[in-house]
């Protein structure tokens, strides 16, 4: 009977493991924009990213958000065009939320389904790969998310009366740390 | 009776008097208040306030204003919290005086019923994640009219262009009265276009706040230069103009309006490149 005992606790671990929650905070971010226009490669760069995941019987959810207005373009009027054409006065929040197993985090890609909020709009992206490397508690996420300005029913911005190509792909470079 | 009896029966006496005797006896008063993230009350919260030195608690349920009121309580500090049926639970600490009424105010945010996390979880405050649609009109009214501004400045270097070069009608041996009356005209019609451009930038709406970077502060820096020399170029021109309509020879300060006038074009020219080449 003992042996039964100690063969079960082997196979399904110690009650307090079961459906234990882990939780993943993003310590730090760069988000890049990059903008094309006839007259100008524009990319504005945001470090002000905050995330968490929380992980709950095998299955992580992760939110992160940023505000439109912490994106530096180098140039204090386009920033200001940009938050306007975005709506960012009105939708300060840039959110993306994605749920992922968590096994995940033992693959060296992940292919992510995205739902972004941006200017108001909700898009999804489906199976965004991304390039993660662990270490430890740290995990650490490149990629790219190949957004589009009409995926948010934004006007592409103009200068000189020359509007800007709709794509506005984001590269996302995060550091996240398990507690 | 032992200690941790009287410090309850005490506790219980203060709840039954009323807060307005305790508050003219100046009694040491604490008041919870409980709210959602946009001010409304919370139904059905409990109230938990903890003694950090005794460790002793009581826990009792905010009224239907999300207020709940500990009266005589001994001066000392406290952790209070609150906490509510799909919401987190809050907690402040509050330090307790003799004769002093404490007021804590507790927002409660909702938690997601999958657990998922939240902005509030983030640490964004309700007022980061609402946006304005008074700042939004505000923006969009700046954008519309910094867009005109490019659009008529850019519209405006063609009378600008035409009024220098009619200037070699104007003057020198070749110039002659139509060649003057040609240059004035485009010279008046280069001065009106840019004054109506330049009130499209200057009575654009200000955004408070903003740090000025990048290619604009050129921009706006050779604005110092074209404006006072588009205003200097006409009056100048119009002395100009005067003396050669008299047959005098170009004197004085009208010596100065061609210069001043390709200062002005050169600086005008180049503000319009500043925000047209990247560098």
């Amino acid at each position: 009977m003992q042996i039964l005992t100690l063969a079960f606790l082997a196979v399904f671990g110690p009650p307090a493991l079961w459906g234990a929650d882990t939780q993943w905070v993003l310590e730090k971010s760069t988000l890049t924009y990059h903008v094309s226009h006839p007259l100008h490669q524009i990319d504005g760069v945001s470090h002000s990213a905050r995330g968490k995941g929380v992980c709950h019987v095998g299955q992580c959810d992760f939110l992160i958000a940023v505000q439109v207005k912490s994106f530096d373009s180098g140039d204090s009027n386009r920033d200001l065009h940009m938050i306007q054409v975005a709506r960012g006065a009105q939708f300060p929040l840039v959110t993306v939320r994605v749920r992922l197993p968590e096994s995940a985090a033992s693959q060296s890609t992940i292919n992510a389904d995205l739902e972004i909020e941006f200017a108001g709009q909700t898009a999804h992206y489906q199976q965004v790969p991304f390039q993660l490397t662990t270490q430890g508690n740290e995990a650490h996420i490149m990629g790219a998310i190949p957004a589009k300005m009409t995926d948010f029913k934004i006007d592409p911005p103009s200068l000189l009366a020359i509007p800007t190509k709709n794509e506005i792909p984001v590269k996302v470079d995060m550091s996240w740390r398990q507690q | 009776m032992t200690p941790k009896a009287a410090t309850m029966l005490a506790l219980a006496l203060a709840l039954s008097i009323s807060d307005a005797l305790w508050a003219q006896a100046g009694i040491p008063t604490l008041s919870v208040t409980v709210s959602d993230p946009s001010g409304a009350a919370v139904p059905n919260t409990t109230v938990s306030v903890k003694n950090l030195s005794t460790g002793q608690s009581i826990e009792a349920h905010a009224n239907a204003s999300g207020e709940y009121t500990v009266s005589g309580i001994i001066p000392g500090d406290y952790e209070v919290s609150a906490a509510a049926e799909g919401f987190g639970i809050k907690t402040a600490k509050v330090s307790i005086t003799a004769g002093e009424k404490q007021t804590v105010n507790l927002v409660l945010t909702a938690v997601s019923p999958t657990g998922a996390p939240s902005l509030g979880d983030l640490g964004f405050t309700p007022a980061q994640a609402k946006g304005s649609a008074q700042d939004q009109a505000r923006l969009d009214k700046r954008s519309h009219m910094l867009k005109t501004h490019q659009r008529l400045g850019l519209i405006t270097a063609a009378p600008l262009l035409a009024t220098l070069i009619s200037s070699g009608g104007a003057k020198g041996k070749n110039g002659s009265a139509s060649g003057r009356e040609l240059h004035a005209a485009l010279g008046s019609i280069t001065a009106g276009m840019y004054l109506t451009t330049a009130s499209f930038a200057i009575f654009a709406p200000k955004i408070p706040g903003t740090t000025v970077r990048g290619p604009i502060r050129v921009h706006k820096a050779l604005a110092w230069i074209h404006g006072p020399g588009m205003i200097l170029t006409p009056v100048l021109g119009a002395l100009a103009y005067d003396q050669r309509s008299r047959g005098e020879k170009i004197h004085g300060l009208a010596q100065a309006h061609a210069p001043v006038a390709a200062v002005t074009g050169i600086a005008y020219g180049l503000a319009i490149l500043s925000v047209s080449i990247k560098f």
